[in-house]
């Protein structure tokens, strides 16, 4: 066979080489947490980074490496470590004393972190500023009465009533970041980009919608940063996630837990899976009929196979919920019934209800793919007594909108994700009556909850606690209002190099503390 | 000539106004109003009011409108509340990544689907033709966030030659470019078929002309003919459909940015949109709207320029 080749193919193949040489060699070397630096993905852009109007996780996850507070999150136990703080204790319920380390110094020159910087960092959350907006996260500070300051490095924190969600909620974490006065008022209060701690780590870029960059800081007193360099990628589409970690582009993501398998078997790589602390639950609004009938709510229960949604949208790797608190929380409800699927029990039930011949109903979640998984098995299920689902899918802007100006109120079913915090009174504090109107969508208000709820958050003994939040439980349960599926389960990739901090929520990080394996 | 530019400006003025005054009336539609989406449960009632102040949502609907437009003239699109950050720069800081993905895009899927075309044109029904058809449909068929996937699997993934992330910010030129193969590839595989199904209908039209005739009985070789005479006409409705088209590929340009996670008009609008953060979503929407009509003004301007036909048309027009 021969092959001719003219003079101007010749030309052509040749040029063809040389547009394309210059990218030869250029794809991403491998991201390499060995060299100091850890590239990490974020599930969103940051967009403020003042302790008091964070928009989520992602923002916490830098406040916290950048700031320090009084005390920071245990990473593995459900407890704080002294951060800041060279020594802090609970007094009595209404009042914490504190004593500073020596030595702590703010970047960018504000000099040393003080007791009066804590007063000041504290004390925003409850006072409104000259316009009379208050910070967004003013709630995590609601039983904070004042910051007395006693000396340089020592002071006493009152309260206006015991609380004891106060120290997982702000003082170990984003609410309980101490800044800098001296910059807050240096900057005119604008520290939504400009994050001035004493922490391990410094903002050294900001590049919205591409990456932001922590420096170690030199002056950080604390035991020595693991990494010279976190570079935090923000990357919405999980998918897009997975293929920057099989690229080489990252060393440290959150995963589907269905592929962590596939991903595991890559080279340099170590996959994790973690229970969570959220609650996802679909129920009625219990406003509207037939909902308003004990009946058909405990029918729609019945009618539902929780088993098959795990098996279906988690491939069976989430573990069954049947309570709203997670097995680590306080005030798990070890004994909370297992409701199993019973159709001609379903039936029944909507037959003494006068639904006999069943009933059209929507149901609303969130767009994304494995909603639509559990919706289309919660159609399938409730299709078999009867029940005739429309699925209503939004986006995010739609979906979360509910949660303002009562927009909830004309929700039939509603599938719902919210993300835990290790205190269990968080996690209940939707469902009060209160909160009807805004976050509570099923509009399911009980007095005895409420009055528990109240009683609950200001008890500091565990024990009392515990008991009181179980009791909550159980009221929820016999409304049959609530049908649990899990507390989710998070998946993460590493490179073999990475031992990661993750806190129970799955979403906070505690970046200063990943380490070199 | 100078009639017809004048005509189109003001188009372009009055769609942007009419844009705007629709941007503003929908934010009406938002539950309780766009403040207290962006303070949430928390905000006290003196917050609100602040913040309402402060958007100007406190002003009457025409006065909102008047303010939109007159601000936005001035290239001020407001602050972001969330961030605190001007919402002018935000938008105009990622602009460029959509322009230069939607054009390479194009220019890509040109430079493939034209030869394409004219080599299906010369031999109609013949193999090639038949086989560009097939592929042409599958393409044209396939959305660009799947190509976008299956891209970056083998590309990025399998063979290590593309980045994934980014659209090499803060890097040379070259990083730049390798940042931009695959994303412009993803978004121009359609348009290729489409353009190649176009040139061959519309050069096979073309090639029945009087004038072709003449220039092979002069003894043109085919391939000057195709090129040099026919494709000069033949490609002109392409041109305009290109035009149209610049609105598909920004709406493309959306999924491949989410993608590939390139910074870009899509990708903001889209986050905006996940945090509820409306001005931003309003700022972004409208710079699209004038891209959209600024770049079909120019090729109709461009058209009037080159086609004798329609400058006959608007001589006739301006002379009577």
């Amino acid at each position: 066979m021969t092959m001719d080749v003219t003079r101007r193919q010749l030309l052509r193949s040749a040029a063809a080489l040389g547009a394309a040489a210059p990218f030869i060699g250029m794809a991403p070397g491998a991201v390499s947490a060995q060299d100091g630096r850890l590239v990490v993905r974020m599930d969103r852009d940051l967009q403020n980074l003042d302790p008091g109007n964070r928009t989520g996780p992602a923002e916490v996850n830098v406040i916290l490496a950048v700031c320090q507070g009084l005390v920071k999150p245990k990473i593995g136990a459900l407890d704080y470590e002294l951060d800041a703080a060279a020594s802090i204790e609970q007094v009595d319920p209404k009042l914490i004393e504190f004593t500073l380390k020596e030595g702590l110094e703010f970047t960018g020159g504000y000099g040393p972190l003080t007791a009066e910087d804590v007063k000041f960092s504290f004390e925003r959350f409850i006072k409104p500023d000259a316009g009379g907006k208050k910070v967004a996260f003013a709630d995590d500070w609601a039983a904070l009465d004042h910051v007395e300051v006693t000396g340089p490095l020592s002071g006493r924190i009152h309260l206006k009533q015991p609380s004891a969600a106060l120290w997982s909620v702000a003082l170990a974490d984003g609410s309980g970041a101490i800044i800098s006065r001296k910059a807050f008022e240096a900057l005119d209060g604008k520290i939504q980009g400009t994050p001035i701690g004493s922490g391990p780590y410094m903002l050294s870029e900001a590049s919205p919608g591409s990456q932001f960059v922590l420096k170690a800081n030199p002056g950080y007193s604390g035991s020595a940063q693991h990494f010279a360099e976190i570079v935090l990628k923000p990357i919405p589409e999980l998918k897009t996630a997975e293929l920057a970690f099989l690229g080489n582009e990252l060393d440290f993501t959150e995963i589907s837990p269905i592929r962590m398998a596939e991903i595991g078997k890559t080279a340099n790589t170590r996959t994790v899976s973690q229970s969570g602390i959220d609650y996802v639950w679909f129920g009625p609004n219990i406003a509207r009929a037939p909902f308003d009938k004990l009946e058909v709510r405990q029918a729609l229960r019945m009618a539902v196979d929780v088993d098959a949604i795990l098996a279906g949208a988690y491939n069976g790797l989430a573990p069954r919920a049947n309570a709203i608190l997670a097995p680590e929380l306080l005030g798990y409800w070890k004994d909370a019934p297992v409701h199993r699927r019973d159709v001609d029990g379903a039936m029944a039930l909507l037959e003494k209800a006068g639904l006999g011949s069943g009933f059209r109903t929507r149901l609303t979640i969130l767009n994304n793919a494995r909603n639509q998984a559990i919706a289309t098995i919660i159609q399938a299920n409730l299709a078999e007594v009867g029940i005739e689902l429309e699925i209503d899918a939004r986006g995010g802007g739609s979906y979360w909108s509910l949660g303002e100006n009562d927009a909830s109120r004309d929700l039939e079913l509603s599938l719902v994700e919210y993300p835990g915090k290790t205190d269990p009174g968080f996690q209940l504090q939707w469902f009060t009556t209160s909160q009807i109107g805004l976050w509570n969508w099923q509009r399911w208000g009980n007095a005895e909850f409420d009055s528990l709820h109240a009683r609950a958050g200001a008890d500091t003994d565990p024990a009392a606690r515990a008991a009181m939040y179980v009791e909550m439980q159980k009221l929820m349960d016999e409304s049959a209002a609530f049908i649990w599926i899990t507390n989710n389960v998070y998946a993460f990739a590493m490179r073999e190099t990475v031992t990661p901090a993750i806190l129970p929520s799955g979403a906070n990080l505690i970046l200063q503390d990943f380490r070199q394996a | 000539m100078i009639r017809y530019v004048a005509w189109q400006a003001a188009t372009m003025v009055a769609v942007l106004i009419g844009a705007i005054a629709l941007l503003v009336v929908l934010t009406e539609f938002i539950p309780g109003d766009a403040a207290s989406v962006l303070l949430g449960s928390r905000a006290t009632p003196a917050s609100i009011a602040a913040l309402r102040s402060e958007m100007g949502l406190d002003l009457p609907v025409y006065q909102r409108i008047a303010m939109f437009v007159f601000n936005a003239a001035r290239g001020d699109l407001g602050t972001d509340v969330i961030s605190g950050r001007d919402i002018a720069s935000q938008v105009f800081a990622v602009v460029p990544n959509t322009l230069v993905l939607a054009f390479s895009a194009i220019l890509l899927a040109a430079l493939v689907g034209v030869p394409i075309g004219v080599h299906a044109a010369a031999r109609p029904d013949g193999f090639f033709d038949r086989l560009t058809a097939y592929i042409s449909v599958g393409l044209i068929s396939t959305p660009s966030f799947v190509i976008g996937i299956l891209l970056l699997l083998v590309f990025s993934v399998r063979l290590g030659w593309t980045p994934v992330l980014g659209g090499g910010e803060g890097q040379g030129l070259l990083a730049r470019l390798h940042h931009l193969i695959l994303p412009a590839l993803a978004i121009a595989c359609g348009w290729v078929g489409y353009i190649a199904r176009q040139i061959r209908a519309s050069l096979l039209d073309v090639l029945g002309q009087d004038y072709i005739r003449t220039a092979r009985a002069y003894g043109l070789p085919n391939r000057t003919i195709r090129y040099r005479y026919a494709l000069k006409i033949a490609i002109i409705p392409v041109l305009s459909v290109l035009g149209i088209g610049i609105g598909d590929i920004i709406g493309k340009s959306v999924f491949v940015e989410i993608i590939f996670n390139r910074p870009g008009i899509g990708s903001l609008i889209n986050e905006s949109l996940q945090n509820r953060n409306y001005p931003v979503v309003q700022a972004g929407v409208l710079v699209v709207v004038f891209l959209f009509v600024a770049i079909n003004a120019a090729i109709d301007i461009v058209f009037a320029w080159l086609d004798p036909r329609i400058r006959e048309r608007l001589f006739r027009a301006e002379s009577a």
